[in-house]
């Protein structure tokens, strides 16, 4: 070791760290996103083109309905863009295109793909499902002041304008479906004792507290069992065992799992115990579950919907159904008819979004928002009669009126009373 | 020995390596774009759990299935003390200690058991960790999750928020790297060693193979208290899906891919972690599960030993490709490598050399 | 009482679907001394096979059949080309493999069918028969018989035929099965392809309950493994007596003790494998091995 190899040793390391920094020192730094000058175009929109963001389940166990999210999404702006695009309220057209982002339901994959949308330039990000995910970079949302609307879940925080400002909910809350069920319960006078399944989340939770704020009144309607279930459950026989000890002839399930809903109803038949059943939105569909299940047994399967059933046959000859099943093959890669409402969801969403594009004189976020604000009375395709759209509301999100249905055998028809 | 180990022999040259290391990390965060530093600060969460794993399961040969209900228990103790304003370092000590305490009474209660039954018990972790967090809603926000802003940079810095992040993520990275590589390298990473090749023979020379498992798993869980404040820094809110029974399972392959039982490894683990699922969304959002899959098998086929093994790897390649000059040449060692700036790993003792060469005689 | 032994008989009901991932994790452990984290994605993707031939109109019966033997083929083919590579080195990452493995799988199946839930035909119809006051669907009861007919094939495989003590001897020490003039990598080969083809078997069995998606026995897996470690890693028999334990036990957990509750009546299976452990470390069944230094 010479003093002539140490020397040169040193100037090398000294070079090396220059040439370091002079290379970092040359990366530009992006500038933050982010609100701005209203008149300039916000990221993700130019004049013929925006580009929507979703970050959705789409691996593990959630990936059914999350599929259907991106499907909706894509059949309703795959047939707009098919037909020229949309026109804006600054009477540009412009097509959609649609960036997915698969979260497996991991709240921190969810905060990644809002940070990828950002940095890729997305307008806005909408039709996520799950609340944690949401939840997740709700506020990163807020912070880099990008729209985060209509998401998929009932969790009323996205609703709240004070809370939420990027914000809007586009399903009813979960409270509102179960006491929309409560309402429907408390028309009938005769004594009831009511059983009650729920998954353990804020899912259930809201479920329950909205269907027992409904009956609060009512002193002939009794809660006589209450038993939770995991998400992750081989089986809800032991759950589902207690309960028909009670000997409830109303059964108010809060579940959203396919298997357990399906098991759920052999189960009871089995033990002989013959309720009125309550089913969610999202666990409801008659080719799915209730057909598997049998459910005819039971003197009535209520549920609440505001979307069409596609596999109901009084829909098969619905103008709607048969463009969204067209729509959804062709535009969405969806062959099957869906086994989630999710799917119809999706494709309201990208009705709504229509809507506030055609009023929207500004290319920008903010003007988005404001325009969000704004539809009212909107009968999305594929709504039912007696629902519709209205972002007006604060502490509403965009869908919160619900029909009531009673199963009859193939599809599902409006009812006013129980029984 | 080679030319590289011989230059990076001098220790001013180490010195001067670790100065231009830390002026890079000190100019990295402000001259990076906005997503990058994002990225960079989610690798060094996972990569701070992901050595916590290693000093467990890759240096003492505990298998732990539950790494992530630490990084889990950090985040909630993190949200708990920025609710309830608590000053952040105390915040941070806190998360640690609490995570180091509940390992060390599990492992004081599972380090008995064989290998398989302390595998059992860390897979109980996050399974039982997760309803356990939905139950006590009042401390967790139940299955809500809970949001604990803390990490927006203050005005007097100057600074964009990822900024900030990053640096605070720098800064505890590198001190849980620093503490871990120095723990690796000294008398306990021996000890581990020990214990990993041979429980009779580490009782033999008086090494308790039960005193350093539970010391290790200690250890495991406070660098998992710790990523779990980093994810909250990260994140800034926290659910029990923070703590499911797949990340862990992850976490073990992140492991794995990086490199068992190497520092370096534990940060290219980090990086795996969150670079793949960002890389698949790339490819196709639709197909996620199937390119991961395909990743992990193929870096494992070409890559036995993890990503930390590539130089040795190109080594022995290049060494294949030019004939010896003459008489025997070093055969492909078995020592786990050894790049990176002039670290080593620990000294195994002679006579556990021939061993672990037939086990892992594959590669 | 009615309550009790109607907790009993579902606890049964639900521990045979453990037991019949437990017993195809027994087997590959036997054979090949690894633990496969895929063996339930492998089994899934079994009972996609069964499905796919049903679709073709093939009867039931002879769908499964055919999974089986399909099954057998692909679990020998992936030992052979994939887990072979990792057999004698680090056990860490064999696990790694495995759980790379199935990663893979379960993404093949969502990518060929999509991740709604299929309806899987039963074997069975959806009777019930009355047994002391309790319930019990017939699927259950045939469920649980073709659980206890696997149980003792198994059990007579390895303590009675040559092939199982030449799977048993191969795990064991494959050098000096290979100087004995055991055919090591057909025989690994053959462990693999067994446990597919009675993982194809317990897939099939549960999918009618679970209804068919890539990620059916994802939860399954956890129990599974609780069952083998309880029951003793060795033993067939144990590890289906330990799922049934597990079974039944979380279901009288969740009822009868209301700190547990259903939320965390996950927790009784660990509980079980602590206290058996501590008492047994060999597992209820299992034989103890002894380590020369």
């Amino acid at each position: 070791m010479n003093m002539r190899s140490k020397r040169g040793a040193l100037v090398g390391m000294v070079a090396v760290g220059s040439a370091l920094a002079l290379a970092l020192s040359g990366c530009s730094r992006g500038g933050d996103s982010g609100g701005g000058d209203s008149a300039a175009a916000s990221p993700g929109i130019t004049d013929t083109s925006i580009t929507l963001g979703i970050t959705t389940p789409l691996s593990g166990a959630t990936a059914g309905p999350g599929t259907c999210t991106v499907a909706g999404l894509n059949a309703y702006f795959g047939a707009a863009n098919a037909a020229g695009g949309i026109e804006f309220g600054d009477g540009k057209t412009r097509t959609v295109e649609v960036k997915a982002y698969d979260d497996g339901y991991d709240p921190q994959k969810a905060l990644a793909n809002f940070q990828q949308m950002v940095s890729d330039g997305v307008f806005l990000e909408t039709a996520g499902l799950g609340t944690p995910t949401n939840r997740a970079f709700r506020e990163a949302a807020i912070d880099e002041q990008v729209p985060q609307v209509l998401v998929q879940t009932g969790d009323p925080i996205f609703s709240d304008q004070q809370e939420s400002p990027w914000q809007l909910g586009f399903v009813p809350i979960y409270q509102n479906e179960g006491s929309a069920f409560g309402e429907l319960l408390a028309t009938s006078t005769a004594p009831h004792k009511v059983a009650i399944l729920s998954q353990n989340d804020d899912y259930g939770q809201g479920y329950v507290e909205g269907f027992k704020d409904a009956i609060a009144g009512a002193s002939n309607i009794e809660i006589v069992g209450e038993q939770t279930y995991e998400a992750t459950d081989t089986s809800v026989d032991a759950q589902l065992t207690q309960l028909a000890g009670t000997g409830a002839d109303v059964f108010f399930n809060a579940m959203s799992i396919t298997p357990l809903a399906i098991s759920a109803l052999q189960k009871a038949q089995e033990l002989g115990w013959l309720p009125s059943w309550f089913l969610p939105s999202n666990t409801s569909s008659p080719g799915a579950i209730l057909q598997p299940g049998n459910a005819t047994a039971f003197p009535g399967v209520y549920s609440v919907a505001f979307a069409k059933a596609p596999q109901s046959p009084a829909y098969s000859g619905d103008q709607d159904v048969v463009d969204f099943l067209a729509n959804l093959k062709q535009y969405a890669d969806y062959p099957d008819v869906p086994a989630f409402p999710h799917c119809m969801w999706s494709y309201m969403i990208g009705a709504t979004l229509e809507q506030v594009f055609q009023k929207m004189t500004e290319p920008t976020r903010d003007d988005f928002m404001t325009q969000l604000r704004t539809v009212s009375d909107f009968q999305a395709p594929l709504m039912l009669e007696g629902t519709s759209v209205d972002t007006t509301v604060d502490g509403q999100p965009a869908v919160s009126t619900v029909q009531v249905q009673k199963y009859n055998g193939t599809g599902y028809a409006n009812v006013d009373t129980f029984g | 020995m080679s030319r590289t180990a011989d230059f990076l022999a001098h220790r001013w040259v180490r010195l001067a390596i670790v100065l231009i290391v830390i002026v890079v990390l000190a100019i990295l965060p402000l001259v990076l774009p906005v997503f990058a530093n994002q990225t960079l600060t989610r690798i060094g969460v996972y990569a701070v759990a992901v050595l916590g794993l290693n000093v467990v399961m890759g240096y003492t040969g505990v298998v732990s299935l539950g790494q992530i209900f630490f990084v889990g228990l950090g985040a909630y103790v993190t949200a708990y003390g920025v609710v309830n304003d608590w000053n952040i370092v105390l915040v941070f000590v806190a998360a640690c200690v609490f995570s180091g305490i509940v390992g060390l009474v599990i492992a004081l209660a599972a380090a008995r058991l064989g290998g398989l039954a302390i595998a059992m018990v860390t897979i109980a972790l996050p399974i039982i960790g997760v309803p356990l967090a939905k139950r006590l809603s009042d401390v967790t926000g139940g299955s809500q999750g809970v949001s604990a802003r803390f990490s927006d940079a203050p005005d007097w810095t100057g600074l964009y928020n990822d900024q900030w992040q990053l640096y605070i993520v720098i800064l505890i990275t590198a001190i849980a790297f620093v503490a871990g590589r120095n723990l690796v390298r000294g008398r306990f990473g021996r000890a581990f060693a020990i214990v990993k090749e041979n429980e009779a023979v580490a009782v033999s020379m008086g090494v308790s193979p039960y005193r350093y498992k539970v010391l290790a798993f200690t250890i495991a869980a406070l660098f998992g208290g710790a990523s779990g404040f980093l994810y909250m820094v990260a994140v800034q809110y926290t659910s029990p899906e923070t703590l499911s029974f797949s990340h862990s399972i992850s976490l073990v392959a992140a492991m794995v891919i990086g490199g068992a039982g190497s520092i370096v490894g534990s940060l290219l683990g980090g990086v795996y972690y969150v670079l793949v699922p960002q890389a698949t969304n790339a490819i196709d959002p639709n197909l996620t599960t199937i390119s991961q899959g395909v990743i992990l098998l193929v870096i494992l086929f070409v890559l036995p030993g993890g990503l930390v093994s590539l130089p040795r790897v190109i080594r022995r390649l290049a060494r294949r490709a030019r004939p010896p000059a003459g008489g025997i040449q070093e055969e492909g060692t078995v020592r786990p490598p050894s790049e990176g700036i002039g670290e080593e790993r620990q000294a195994g003792p002679p006579a556990g050399g021939t061993e672990r060469e037939e086990r892992q005689g594959q590669a | 009482m009615g309550t009790f032994l109607q907790l009993v008989v579902d606890g049964l009901a639900t521990g045979s679907i453990y037991a019949a991932l437990a017993l195809a994790i027994v087997l590959v452990n036997q054979s090949t001394g690894m633990i496969n984290f895929a063996q339930g994605g492998m089994a899934v993707l079994s009972a996609y096979i069964a499905y796919v031939l049903t679709g073709w109109g093939v009867p039931l019966i002879l769908a499964i059949v055919g999974a089986v033997v399909v099954s057998f083929a692909l679990g020998a083919v992936v030992e052979r080309l994939l887990v072979r590579r990792f057999e004698g080195g680090d056990p860490d990452t064999a696990i790694v493999v495995t759980i790379g493995l199935l990663t893979l799988v379960t993404g093949v199946c969502a990518w060929i069918w999509g991740y709604n839930n299929i309806l899987f035909p039963s074997l069975f119809p959806l009777d019930t028969v009355d047994v002391l006051g309790a319930v019990v669907s017939i699927r259950s009861i045939g469920t649980i018989l073709t659980i206890v007919v696997i149980m003792v094939l198994l059990q007579v495989l390895f303590i009675g035929t040559k092939l199982g003590l030449a799977l048993r001897a191969v795990s064991f020490n494959p050098q000096s099965a290979a100087l004995s003039g055991l055919p090591v990598g057909r025989l690994l080969m053959v462990g693999w392809g067994l446990a597919a083809a009675l993982g194809a078997v317990a897939g099939a069995l549960v999918a009618p309950e679970l209804t068919l998606t890539p990620g059916m026995l994802d939860t399954s897996l956890v129990y599974a493994l609780a069952a083998v470690i309880i029951g003793g890693l060795n033993s067939p028999i144990g590890a289906v007596v330990a799922a049934w334990a597990i079974g039944v036990l979380e279901n009288l957990a969740s009822v009868y003790i209301p700190l547990i509750g259903h939320d965390l009546k996950v927790v009784v299976p660990f509980i079980l494998v602590f206290v058996v452990l501590i008492l047994r470390p060999q597992g209820l069944f299992g034989r103890k091995v002894v380590v020369r230094v």
